[in-house]
C-alpha cells in the first residue's frame, strides 16, 4: 500500500455533486429542447423516461459499480475484468482526448460574449455601418445581427474547411483563459475538483430559476410552453423519435467516457453508489426537462417580437404604398386590411411582390434550432430584447460556462486517472502532470480559433465521440454481463453495498441494454451508409446563411481516423496482450526446460 | 388691370403646377410619420405646416447655393396624401421655370439634414426623403474594446487565484518538512514509550504499525449513510 495511498472525495456529497456537474452539460440546453420541438412537445417525454430506466440508469450504474470495486482508473479498471480487454479503457482515453481538444473552445465562445456583454449596448443588437455610411454592412443585412456577430465578430469564419488563415486573437485570449481555468480545477486532483464542484453544480441552477421567472413573465412566453407541452402523439410512431430519446439518454449521462468509472474509484468500497447513481440520473433528466421549459418561453418571447415586428413592417409598407392616414392601420388590424387592400386594388398590391411578408406566429415558432445556434445565436437575439439585457446576458453566459467547465472537469479527470495508475506516470506529482497535459491540450486546440476552426469543431462534436462511445459502452454492458458474469458483478455489488441488486437491473443489464445498444450501433451505422458523402454546413458570405457542403478527401480521412482510432484500440490490446502472454508463456517454458 | 394680374398669376400657377409632377426627375417625395415619432404629443399636419417646410427647404438650398435667395415660392409642392405625403420641386430663384438639378437638391438637403428634422421634431426615418438616404452615425470604436477590459480583470484575478494556489502549497509544504523533522527527533528521543497505536476509520485499533489493513474483512457498519 505505501504511503501514497488513493486519494478521497472529502464526503459523498463531493461525488454526488462531481457527478451531477459532469452529467450536466450543454447538451441538456441546447439538444434536449430541440428533441422535444422536432418529437411533438410533451409526447417525447415519454419515450425519454422510458429510454432513462430500460437504459440510463443501468448503464450508469453499471459503471459506478466498476470504479468503485477496482478503486482503478479506465485501463486498470477493464484489464483487471478481463485481461484482453484493457483497450476498452485505452479507447474510452482516446474518447475523452478528443472531447478535451474541442469542447473548451465552446468556453471560450461563452467567455469571448461574456466579455462583450459589459457594454451599454450589446454588440449584437446592431449591425455595424459599412464604410459609405449609407447604411448596414450587406453581410450582416442579408443574415440577422446575431448571426453575423457570432460567425464574423467571434468566429470570423471562412467559406470553406479548406480555407485557413491566421488566428482571432479575441479567440485565443478567452481560449488561454479557459484553459488556465481548467487547470486550476483539476491542479491537485480530486482534491481540488471536490471544492469546485460545490459550485459548479448548483449555482447553474441558481441562474436556471431566475430565468425561469424573467422567461415565464415575458410576453408571449406562454406561445412558446403551450407550443412544447401540447404533445402531438402521432409523432410517437416515428422511429426516430425513440432513436433519439436513446441517444440522448445515453450522451447526456457521459457514459463511456471514463469520467464515471475514475470518479467512482476515489470512494470509499462501501459508499451506497446505488442511491446516488438513481438521484444523479433523475437529476440530470430532471434539469433537461427544467432547461427546455425556459427555452421554450424563451422561444415563445422570440416568436412574438419577430411576429409583431412582421406586422410593424406590413404596416408600414402599406401605409407607404397605400398612401393612408397613420392611424389607420395598427397592430391588429393589419393582417385584415391586407385582405381589403387585396382585394379592392389587386393589381397595386400584386405590384409590392416579396415585400408582402407572411407573418404567422406558428412559423416562427416552428424554427427549431439546436447546438451552438441555438445556445449562443437564438438566445442572444432573445436577450438582447428583454429589459436589462446586459444582466441577462451576463447571467445567461455565466451559466454556460459553469455547466462547460464542470464537464470539462469530469473529462479530464477521466484521463489523468487511468495515466496516473501507470507506474511510469506515478512518480510525477499531480500538479506538473495535470499542467503538462493541459497544455499539450491548449496548443493542439489553438487549431479551433482560426477561421476554419469552426467547421473542425463541428467534425469532432459529430464524429469524434459519438460513434465510439457507443461501442465501448456495448463492449462493456457484454463483457461485464457474460465474459465477467453477471453472478460475479453481483457478488461484487453485494461486498460493497450489502445487498445485491434488484432484478429489474439484472434483467438490464443482460437483455434490455445490450439490445438497445446494439440496435443504436446499427442505426449509426446505416445512417452513416446511406447518408453518403459526409457534409457539414459552411457559411456563405454573399448569401448570409449556411449551405450545405461536401467534405474534402482530406476531411472524410480525418473523420476515418476519428472513427477507427477509438474502435481499433480494443481488438489492437487484445492483440498485443495475446502476443506478450504467448511470448512470456514460451520463456517460462524455456526456463523451465532449461533448468 | 387686376383681370390682366389674376390672368398672369393663374398661367404662372398652372405652369408651376405642370412643373410639380409625381415621379418627376428633379423633385423628391417626402414622407412624414408624426404619429409614430410622437405618438400622444403628435401635432396636425396642416398648411401651416406645410408653410414651415417650403420655407425650411429654401433654407436649405440658400446654404447650399452661396448668394442665391431661395423664397418660399420657390419650392413647388403637389400631390398631398393623407398618410402625410408629397412630392416638392424646386425652382430658381431668378428664373421659375427651371427647376434645380435633383442632384443639387439632394445635397442641399444632405448638408441640412439635421436642422430640417429638429423644425419638425423628426428624425432621418420619420421624415423621409425618398430616393436620399440617410447617413448613419459611424459606429464609434472605443480606443480598448471593452471586452479586452473585462478579460483582463478575469485573467488578472484568476493569475492572482493561481499565484496564491502554488505559494501555499509550497508554503504547507514546507511546513510538514519541518514537522516531520521534529517527529523524527521526537523519535529518537522517547524510546521508552511504546508509539500509540492509531484508530482506524471503523473504530478498530490496529496494534502493529507495519501492518497493512484489509478494510473487506472489517465487520462494523457496511453501508455509509450519505
Amino acid at each position: 500500500m505505501g504511503e501514497d495511498a488513493r486519494p478521497n472525495w472529502d464526503s459523498p456529497v463531493q461525488f454526488l455533486l462531481a457527478c451531477v456537474s459532469y452529467a450536466v452539460g450543454l447538451g441538456n440546453v441546447w439538444r434536449f429542447p430541440y428533441l422535444c420541438q422536432m418529437h411533438g412537445g410533451g409526447g417525447f417525454l415519454i419515450p425519454y423516461l422510458l429510454m432513462l430506466f430500460l437504459e440510463g440508469v443501468p448503464l450508469f450504474y453499471m459503471e459506478l459499480a466498476i470504479g468503485q470495486k477496482m478503486r482503478l482508473g479506465s485501463i486498470g479498471a477493464w484489464s483487471a475484468i478481463n485481461p484482453y480487454l484493457g483497450g476498452v479503457g485505452l479507447a474510452s482515453i482516446v474518447a475523452s482526448v478528443y472531447l478535451c481538444l474541442y469542447y473548451n473552445i465552446i468556453n471560450a465562445w461563452s467567455f469571448w460574449y461574456l466579455f462583450n456583454s459589459f457594454q451599454s449596448f450589446l454588440p449584437w443588437s446592431d449591425c455595424p455601418v459599412n464604410s459609405n455610411l449609407t447604411g448596414p454592412l450587406e453581410e450582416c443585412q442579408k443574415a440577422s445581427s446575431t448571426k453575423y456577430f457570432f460567425f464574423r465578430e467571434t468566429l470570423n469564419i471562412s467559406s470553406s474547411i479548406e480555407e485557413n488563415g491566421g488566428i482571432h486573437t479575441g479567440q485565443v485570449l478567452c481560449f488561454v483563459l479557459a484553459w488556465v481555468i481548467t487547470y486550476l480545477f483539476i491542479i491537485h486532483g480530486i482534491k481540488s475538483s471536490g471544492k469546485v464542484v460545490y459550485f459548479t453544480a448548483t449555482f447553474p441552477y441558481v441562474v436556471l430559476v431566475i430565468y425561469l421567472i424573467r422567461g415565464l413573465t415575458l410576453p408571449g412566453a406562454i406561445h412558446g410552453i403551450t407550443y412544447m407541452f401540447t404533445p402531438k402523439m402521432e409523432e410517437l410512431a416515428n422511429p426516430t423519435a425513440w432513436i433519439n430519446a436513446a441517444t440522448q439518454i445515453f450522451f447526456s449521462l457521459g457514459l463511456g467516457f471514463g469520467s464515471l468509472i475514475a470518479f467512482s474509484s476515489y470512494n470509499q468500497y462501501n459508499n451506497n453508489f446505488e442511491h446516488q447513481a438513481f438521484t444523479v440520473a433523475i437529476i440530470n433528466s430532471g434539469t433537461s426537462i427544467f432547461a427546455s421549459i425556459v427555452t421554450f418561453s424563451i422561444y415563445g418571447f422570440k416568436a412574438t417580437v419577430n411576429y409583431e415586428n412582421c406586422l410593424e413592417r406590413m404596416r408600414i409598407l402599406l401605409l407607404n404604398s397605400f398612401n393612408l392616414a397613420e392611424d389607420t392601420i395598427n397592430k391588429s388590424n393589419v393582417l385584415d386590411w391586407i385582405k381589403t387592400l387585396n382585394a379592392t386594388y389587386p393589381e397595386q398590391f400584386a405590384e409590392l411582390g416579396n415585400k408582402v411578408e407572411d407573418c404567422d406566429l406558428n412559423d416562427e415558432l416552428d424554427t427549431a434550432v439546436e447546438g451552438v445556434g441555438l445556445a449562443f445565436i437564438v438566445y442572444s437575439e432573445a436577450i438582447q430584447n428583454m429589459p436589462l439585457p446586459q444582466l441577462w446576458s451576463v447571467l445567461y453566459f455565466i451559466m454556460l460556462l459553469l455547466i462547460g467547465l464542470g464537464s470539462m472537469l469530469g473529462n479530464m479527470t477521466a484521463i489523468t486517472t487511468p495515466l496516473r495508475d501507470l507506474k511510469i506516470l506515478s512518480k510525477v506529482s499531480n500538479e506538473v502532470f495535470n499542467g503538462i497535459l493541459c497544455l499539450i491540450f491548449l496548443l493542439l486546440g489553438l487549431a479551433f480559433t482560426t477561421p476554419s476552426g469552426n467547421y473542425w469543431f463541428t467534425m469532432f462534436n459529430d464524429y469524434g465521440a459519438s460513434f465510439s462511445l457507443l461501442f465501448v459502452v456495448l463492449i462493456e454492458i457484454i463483457t461485464v454481463s457474460y465474459l465477467y458474469g453477471i453472478k460475479r458483478f453481483e457478488k461484487d455489488i453485494e461486498d460493497m453495498l450489502g445487498h445485491r441488486p434488484n432484478w429489474y437491473l439484472k434483467i438490464m443489464w443482460m437483455i434490455v441494454s445490450p439490445l438497445l445498444l446494439i440496435a443504436l450501433f446499427i442505426f449509426y451505422i446505416v445512417n452513416y451508409i446511406r447518408g453518403g458523402t459526409p457534409t457539414y454546413q459552411a457559411w456563405d458570405k454573399e448569401l448570409g446563411k449556411t449551405v450545405v457542403t461536401d467534405y474534402p478527401i482530406f476531411g472524410q480521412v480525418f473523420i476515418a481516423i476519428l472513427l477507427a482510432s477509438a474502435v481499433s484500440c480494443v481488438p489492437l490490446t487484445a492483440l498485443y496482450v495475446y502476443c506478450t502472454n504467448r511470448k512470456h508463456s514460451t520463456s517460462i517454458k524455456e526456463s523451465a526446460i532449461s533448468a | 388691370m387686376s383681370g390682366k394680374v389674376i390672368f398672369l398669376l393663374s398661367v404662372a400657377l398652372s405652369s408651376a403646377q405642370q412643373l410639380c409632377t409625381p415621379g418627376a426627375s428633379d423633385g423628391y417625395k417626402v414622407r412624414l410619420s408624426i404619429r409614430t415619432a410622437l405618438g400622444d404629443n403628435a401635432y396636425v399636419w396642416s398648411q401651416n405646416e406645410l408653410f414651415l417646410f417650403r420655407a425650411t427647404l429654401a433654407f436649405a438650398m440658400r446654404n447650399h447655393f452661396d448668394g442665391q435667395d431661395f423664397q418660399v415660392a420657390n419650392i413647388i409642392v403637389c400631390d398631398e396624401t393623407p398618410r402625410v405625403s408629397f412630392w416638392f420641386v424646386v425652382t430658381w430663384p431668378d428664373d421659375a421655370t427651371r427647376l434645380v438639378d435633383g442632384g443639387e437638391v439632394e445635397q442641399a438637403i444632405r448638408k441640412s439634414r439635421k436642422r430640417i428634422n429638429s423644425a419638425f421634431l423628426l428624425n432621418d426615418w420619420t421624415l423621409e426623403f425618398v430616393g436620399i438616404a440617410p447617413t448613419l452615425a459611424a459606429s464609434q470604436l472605443p480606443a480598448t474594446p471593452p471586452w479586452l477590459i473585462a478579460f483582463g480583470v478575469v485573467m488578472g484575478a484568476v493569475g492572482a487565484g493561481f499565484i496564491i494556489l502554488v505559494v501555499s502549497a509550497a508554503v504547507q509544504k514546507r511546513r510538514k518538512k519541518k514537522e516531520n523533522v521534529e517527529d523524527v527527533a521526537e523519535d529518537e528521543d522517547s524510546d521508552v514509550e511504546a508509539p500509540a497505536p492509531k484508530p482506524l476509520k471503523n473504530g478498530s485499533v490496529r496494534h502493529e504499525p507495519s501492518g497493512v489493513s484489509n478494510i473487506a474483512f472489517s465487520d462494523d457498519e457496511r453501508v455509509t449513510q450519505m
